[in-house]
């Protein structure tokens, strides 16, 4: 029952959180390695596979050296998948509290830049922190005494657009609004291409937004959704992705989308809202589940899309 | 030759006009010696605000990064970077003809570089040139070129990411050569391959029933 399962302790989550964040700032995940690695490998344009080469060097010796990947540290950001059963010492508030006293931390011990600022004053804490900062998203699992805690760095600049398409717009409007979003800003690689692109389609405006970012940072390079003509879109538009020729930098080359991950809500009967959001060379995200008995699993795969996640019934 | 496509120059810093005359766009460039960093809160500050530096910049260096490091104050005064990687350029379009006339600036190291227009109207008349840093995630390999951090400035008025960071850089790059002192931008000439290609992908995908305020802008164009 889980009036009787153990609360897991406060320090341990800040001890997790503290660890994800390091090691999303430093090491690049595997499934990013294999990509970046497979690019490589057929790139055919000579400047784009230099510098495809020059990513995996940077991969090793970020690590090596336990230095950030990329010099643009990005936004630290959570996402916590809580167990139904899970209990927490102090509850979610001091569950809040860790997580954002870890990113402060790692800010300092890992030397990440300080990039979060007020919006109009510019005022810098200087530790990553403050108003809504570090964002922090929830989604549920049943059964579960566990938390799961993720940790993304994502750039903060560009690559992400949002717009109403039309139910007559159909597959030709997200086409070409990928088209758009690509040469905004995989031009010039603003971007930081080869990226991962997540699409949000559906769903009411800010969720198309929001389910955009979580395809882009929260799926592996490879997974395909379950819905086949979802899972079939993916493979179109990644395809197309790949023709626009930006490549790596944007200094033309074969591989400018590693992946593309599309996530549908279901939507208003007369419209199509789209959005994209890219996650830049710079892939930088750790996962880890924590239990009761104070174990903890450090795994590759974010595991956030879980069936029960993407419900379509009551249940 | 170098690996990619253009010739690999290893320079130190100040450069020297020389050297800079024979950066061709497309080549890989290395520097070493000391060179500082510039972007909103410095030229706003400095350009805009009229706020002298604490130190001569023209007597330290000729090259400016559009760049904050990942780094922090170890201890009271003595600060350390991890890692660096510069910042989009073509925000910072507005701030070159000040920078390059008062401060002496011939090589601006930034991300993506400018338009050619800049390049003709401002870098050729200074016989400067746009580095831009690569990958774009190569921060750790620039975070080791870096020496040592000579000084921090500006970091109570302007925030630790936004400050004027001098440092000493041993063989900092590879630096790709964007902007030549002859106008030329290298991206721009890629844009010119690629949007054909581009272009061509549009085919067939009809127009959105509903217009977005703006949209008459061409995809092939740059947008800044």
């Amino acid at each position: 029952m889980s009036t009787t399962s153990t609360a897991i302790s406060r320090e341990l989550i800040y001890q997790v959180a503290y660890e994800t964040n390091k090691r999303a700032a430093i090491v690049v995940p595997q499934d990013g390695l294999a990509a970046f690695g497979e690019a490589w490998e057929r790139e055919s344009k000579p400047l784009a596979h230099f510098i495809l080469g020059q990513i995996l060097e940077n991969a090793k010796l970020a690590v090596a050296d336990a230095r950030p990947m990329c010099g643009d540290t990005g936004l630290p950001r959570y996402y916590v998948k809580l167990g139904n059963e899970a209990r927490i010492d102090g509850g979610v508030v001091a569950l809040e509290r860790a997580l954002r006293q870890a990113v402060a931390d790692v800010t300092q011990d890992i030397q990440l830049r300080s990039n979060r600022v007020h919006p109009l004053t510019r005022r810098n804490p200087g530790n990553n922190t403050g108003v809504f900062a570090p964002n922090i998203d929830y989604s549920f699992e049943p059964g579960g005494d566990w938390i799961d805690i993720i940790a993304v760095h994502k750039g903060g600049l560009f690559g992400t657009d949002y717009r109403m398409l039309f139910p007559a717009d159909g597959t030709d409007g997200i086409k070409r609004f990928l088209l758009d979003n690509m040469a905004e800003f995989a031009r010039r690689g603003l971007s930081c291409p080869p990226v991962v692109v997540g699409v949000g389609l559906g769903g009411t405006k800010d969720q198309a937004v929001t389910l955009s970012k979580e395809a882009a940072c929260l799926r592996l390079i490879g997974d395909r959704h379950p819905d086949p003509d979802v899972a079939a879109l993916e493979v179109e538009l990644r395809q197309l992705a790949n023709q626009t020729g930006f490549g790596v930098m944007g200094v033309g080359g074969d591989t400018t989308a590693l992946d593309v991950h599309v996530e549908i809500a279901y939507t208003h009967t007369g419209g199509l809202p789209i959005a994209i959001s890219q996650f830049c060379t710079a892939y930088r995200r750790s996962v880890a589940r924590v239990f009761p008995s104070g174990e903890v699993e450090f795994r590759e795969d974010p595991q956030w899309f879980t069936p029960y996640y993407r419900r379509e019934g009551i249940e | 030759m170098s690996q990619g496509q253009g010739r690999e120059w290893q320079l130190t810093c100040p450069l020297a006009s020389n050297d800079i005359e024979k950066l061709a766009m497309g080549d890989l460039v290395y520097l070493s010696g000391p060179v500082y960093t510039a972007r909103d809160g410095v030229y706003k500050h400095m350009l805009i605000d009229g706020n002298a530096p604490p130190i001569s910049l023209q007597e330290l260096t000729n090259v400016s990064l559009q760049s904050s490091p990942a780094g922090v104050e170890v201890s009271p005064g003595e600060f350390e970077v991890a890692s660096l990687q510069a910042t989009a350029g073509f925000r910072y379009a507005q701030y070159m003809p000040q920078l390059l006339e008062q401060f002496g600036v011939k090589a601006v190291v930034g991300k993506a570089g400018m338009s050619e227009q800049v390049y003709q109207e401002v870098f050729q008349k200074h016989g400067a040139v746009c580095l831009t840093t690569m990958g774009y995630g190569l921060g750790a390999i620039y975070g080791r070129a870096i020496k040592k951090v000579l000084g921090v400035y500006w970091v109570e008025e302007l925030g630790i990411s936004e400050a004027l960071w001098t440092f000493e850089v041993d063989r900092l790059g590879p630096l790709l050569v964007e902007g030549d002192i002859h106008g030329n931008s290298f991206f721009t000439q890629v844009n010119h391959d690629i949007n054909r290609q581009l272009m061509a992908l549009y085919d067939g995908l009809k127009a959105p029933v509903y217009g977005r305020i703006g949209e008459e802008q061409k995809p092939e164009t740059e947008l800044f």
